[in-house]
């Protein structure tokens, strides 16, 4: 049989209920621009019913619990785009710096090879005079110059992604604890691991840094959450992290080892981790290794036109560049000769004789043995570089389309909306009004109750 | 299906993108210019280093041939006086042969091929801007001295080569005659036929008058068809330089094509993106501020 009791009963649970989902809404408000925060919604459910020989009357309501909405799928897509954009970003600023160096800014290596041979066609005109022959030693040091300057401005590009390996993974670290210790209170009782609610949240965004730094994948297994390298190195095992290590490897750059100590360097991939070691193992040697050879079949190939003649002193002709034996021939290459009258232009020794000209200028515009002219091998260079400057920038801003969508997706889900939540607000008010109306409509009938066949007012 | 609340990193990848498109374009507008770095059009800047090069080279070429010009302008010059000279020598052999001359008239001829013949030593001295235009390749001695026990009474100190001004990709054009070839070539001696004449009208005898003027004629003649290498030499330096002329115009043509910027176009693109940029951030300025508590009364 209901009862007085049972209506205040089902008020006092209206109130609670009430309260819970005003608390949730609020708390979805103060929240509203909190990155990585979730929606809560909560969910209520009917009490059990009370039923006797007469009637059956309802329980009330029950807080069933506070549910962040969040999809993991989406999370887990969010990520893998995420790495890729990041990787790319990477690529896209260094190559940006690189190709500064293949400009055409006049004193790259397209303009003062321009220029070194412009000297050499007016020496045909002029043999010996002797301000146009300082001139092509000057117009060979520019040229020098510039294959120096690229090929540091390479260098230094390279030089810079070692030494933001060492602070990603640093990073990758810190943020792998991070999780774990997350995870680890997750475990804890009262907290259940379908709806961690605020930690599920500040994980999914430390998951989602993480992800920023180096590709990963993720998955569930009996220990917990499991995030592991693209190539399998584990990262975070449930509450147990796992740190990346790097060492100077025999190229002098930083390698990467898992928690084992293997080298999984060239097995990276995804976000600035593999962007910055895709930059130094990949794309700067290979534009390295053709800047070499280039400059050091150059070299050769005018050194041996120089030494094919006889200067304006009568000798035979010297190596006109100096070639380093090892390292970068490009960096480090330079004019050996220090006066103009040591330009072979004489073919027959005597001074007036311009005949090696044309084996000087053959050098430079003839083709060097890779079958390319010094200028086809340059031009294969720019266009590379520009290339690889092109398609890491339009891979950008593709995935950046890309997460935009999957970000509108999420927030579509998960975002939380002023709109909604000033409805709920005032809904729940009236809920929690309309909850305390019954309380005090049971304590008045109360009273008469006791009233009822007494003197005595209560 | 729940929409998303959250607009604004929508608005802002929008804004993004538009201040991008505006910035390209106003690089290209102001610097007149569609590839400023290589990865605007990798292929474009790859075939700029091929044109700067070209383009370089084409203006040097030019440089070369009025330089080169000059001397064979000179050359030839030289030249034609030395066949004016020659062809007065001849006249004098053959007044000197005719037999009817005195003894004293025939020293004068002779004086006075005597100074033909220095004439032509000092034509074939001349340099041209510090260099001996018929001394062969080596510039520094002077091409013919006088020297006692030579039979023509001078000396040939130059060398027998030539040299070549580079005046196009591969092409050269040879620039001197050696001295050696001009006036003391062993068959057609200039100056040899002119000493022999001095020495047959200083001798007097008539027969070796006629016969040394002879070998002037033949010298003569020999010397047109020197001076007909330099009227060839001009004509193709002159048609080259006609032929670079049109490379320089097709070459600025390329390079406008590769690089350039359509100005009219460029600009309206630029008052395009522009309008685009307003529009958006005007719909964020609408957009942003609303949510339903702009609606609602505030509780009293």
């Amino acid at each position: 049989m209901g009862g007085l009791t049972t209506s205040l009963l089902a008020g006092m649970t209206a109130l609670d209920a009430t309260q819970a989902a005003l608390d949730a809404t609020s708390n979805n408000i103060s929240n509203a621009n909190t990155p990585g925060y979730t929606r809560e919604v909560v969910e209520l459910g009917e009490n059990a019913e009370n039923v006797n020989a007469v009637s059956v009357t309802g329980g009330g309501v029950s807080l069933e619990g506070i549910q962040s909405i969040r999809d993991e799928l989406l999370n887990l897509q969010i990520q893998q785009q995420t790495s890729l954009q990041s990787s790319a970003d990477t690529q896209s600023s260094s190559l940006e710096q690189i190709q500064n160096y293949f400009s055409s800014t006049g004193s790259d290596i397209a303009s003062e090879l321009t220029a070194f041979s412009s000297s050499l066609a007016q020496l045909s005109a002029s043999p010996s005079d002797s301000a146009v022959q300082q001139n092509v030693i000057s117009a060979g040091q520019n040229l020098a110059d510039s294959f120096n300057s690229t090929a540091g401005g390479l260098q230094s590009a390279q030089t810079q992604a070692d030494q933001q390996v060492t602070q990603t993974v640093a990073q990758i670290n810190s943020l792998s604890q991070q999780i774990a210790q997350l995870n680890a209170q997750l475990d804890q009782p009262g907290n259940s691991q379908s709806n961690g609610g605020t930690i599920e949240d500040q994980r999914d965004q430390l998951v989602l840094q993480l992800s920023q730094l180096t590709g990963i994948s993720v998955s569930q297994s009996s220990d917990g959450e499991v995030i592991t390298t693209g190539n399998g190195s584990p990262l975070v095992m449930g509450s147990q992290s796992f740190s990346l290590q790097t060492v100077t490897g025999s190229n002098g750059f930083q390698q990467v080892l898992d928690s084992n100590g293997n080298n999984i360097t060239s097995s990276i991939q995804g976000g600035q981790l593999g962007g910055e070691i895709a930059i130094r193992d990949q794309v700067v040697p290979e534009f390295l290794t053709q800047l070499n050879n280039l400059a050091s079949q150059f070299a050769t190939a005018f050194n041996s036109a120089q030494e094919a003649g006889f200067d304006s002193n009568g000798n035979q002709g010297q190596a006109f560049f100096n070639i380093p034996a090892s390292g970068s021939a490009a960096a480090g290459i330079s004019v050996a000769l220090t006066s103009g009258s040591q330009v072979a232009i004489s073919s027959d020794g005597s001074q007036g004789s311009n005949g090696n000209v044309t084996n000087l200028s053959a050098a430079v515009n003839n083709a060097l043995p890779s079958g390319q002219t010094p200028a086809n091998a340059y031009a294969s260079l720019v266009f590379q570089v520009g290339n690889a400057a092109s398609n890491a920038s339009a891979e950008s801003t593709a995935v950046g389309q890309n997460l935009t969508q999957l970000t509108n997706q999420q927030n579509s889900v998960s975002g939380v909306s002023i709109d909604e939540e000033t409805t709920n607000l005032i809904r729940f008010q009236t809920a929690y009004e309309a909850a305390a109306r019954i309380v005090s409509t049971v304590q008045a009938l109360s009273t008469v109750t006791l009233d009822m066949g007494s003197d005595q007012s209560y | 299906m729940r929409v998303n609340p959250n607009t604004v990193p929508d608005i802002l990848a929008n804004l993004n993108q538009s201040q991008n498109t505006l910035n390209t374009l106003l690089e290209e507008v102001s610097t007149g210019k569609s590839v400023n770095e290589p990865s605007d059009n990798p292929a474009a800047a790859a075939d700029m280093v091929q044109n700067t090069l070209e383009t370089g080279n084409v203006d040097q070429y030019t440089k070369n041939i009025s330089s080169v010009l000059n001397t064979i302008q000179t050359a030839s010059s030289v030249l034609s006086n030395v066949a004016s000279s020659l062809t007065q020598a001849v006249s004098i052999g053959t007044q000197g042969a005719n037999g009817t001359e005195s003894s004293d008239d025939l020293q004068d001829l002779a004086q006075q091929v005597k100074a033909i013949l220095s004439s032509v030593v000092a034509a074939g001295n001349t340099s041209y801007e510090g260099s001996y235009l018929f001394g062969g390749t080596d510039s520094s001695v002077e091409p013919y001295t006088a020297d006692s026990s030579s039979p023509t009474g001078y000396t040939y100190n130059g060398n027998n080569d030539t040299n070549s001004v580079e005046v196009g990709d591969g092409l050269s054009v040879q620039t001197n005659l050696p001295g050696s070839q001009v006036f003391s070539n062993s068959s057609n001696s200039v100056i040899g036929a002119l000493s022999s004449l001095y020495t047959a009208l200083t001798s007097g005898s008539s027969t070796d008058i006629a016969s040394a003027t002879a070998s002037v004629t033949s010298a003569l003649n020999y010397l047109g068809v020197q001076q007909g290498y330099y009227g060839n030499a001009e004509t193709q330096l002159n048609s080259q330089q006609t032929f670079l002329q049109q490379d320089t115009v097709t070459l600025t043509t390329q390079q406008n094509n590769l690089v350039g910027v359509d100005e009219a176009t460029a600009a309206t693109e630029l008052s395009q993106a522009e309008t685009d940029n307003s529009a958006i951030l005007a719909a964020a300025a609408k957009v942003l501020p609303n949510t339903l508590l702009n609606y609602l009364v505030a509780p009293s």
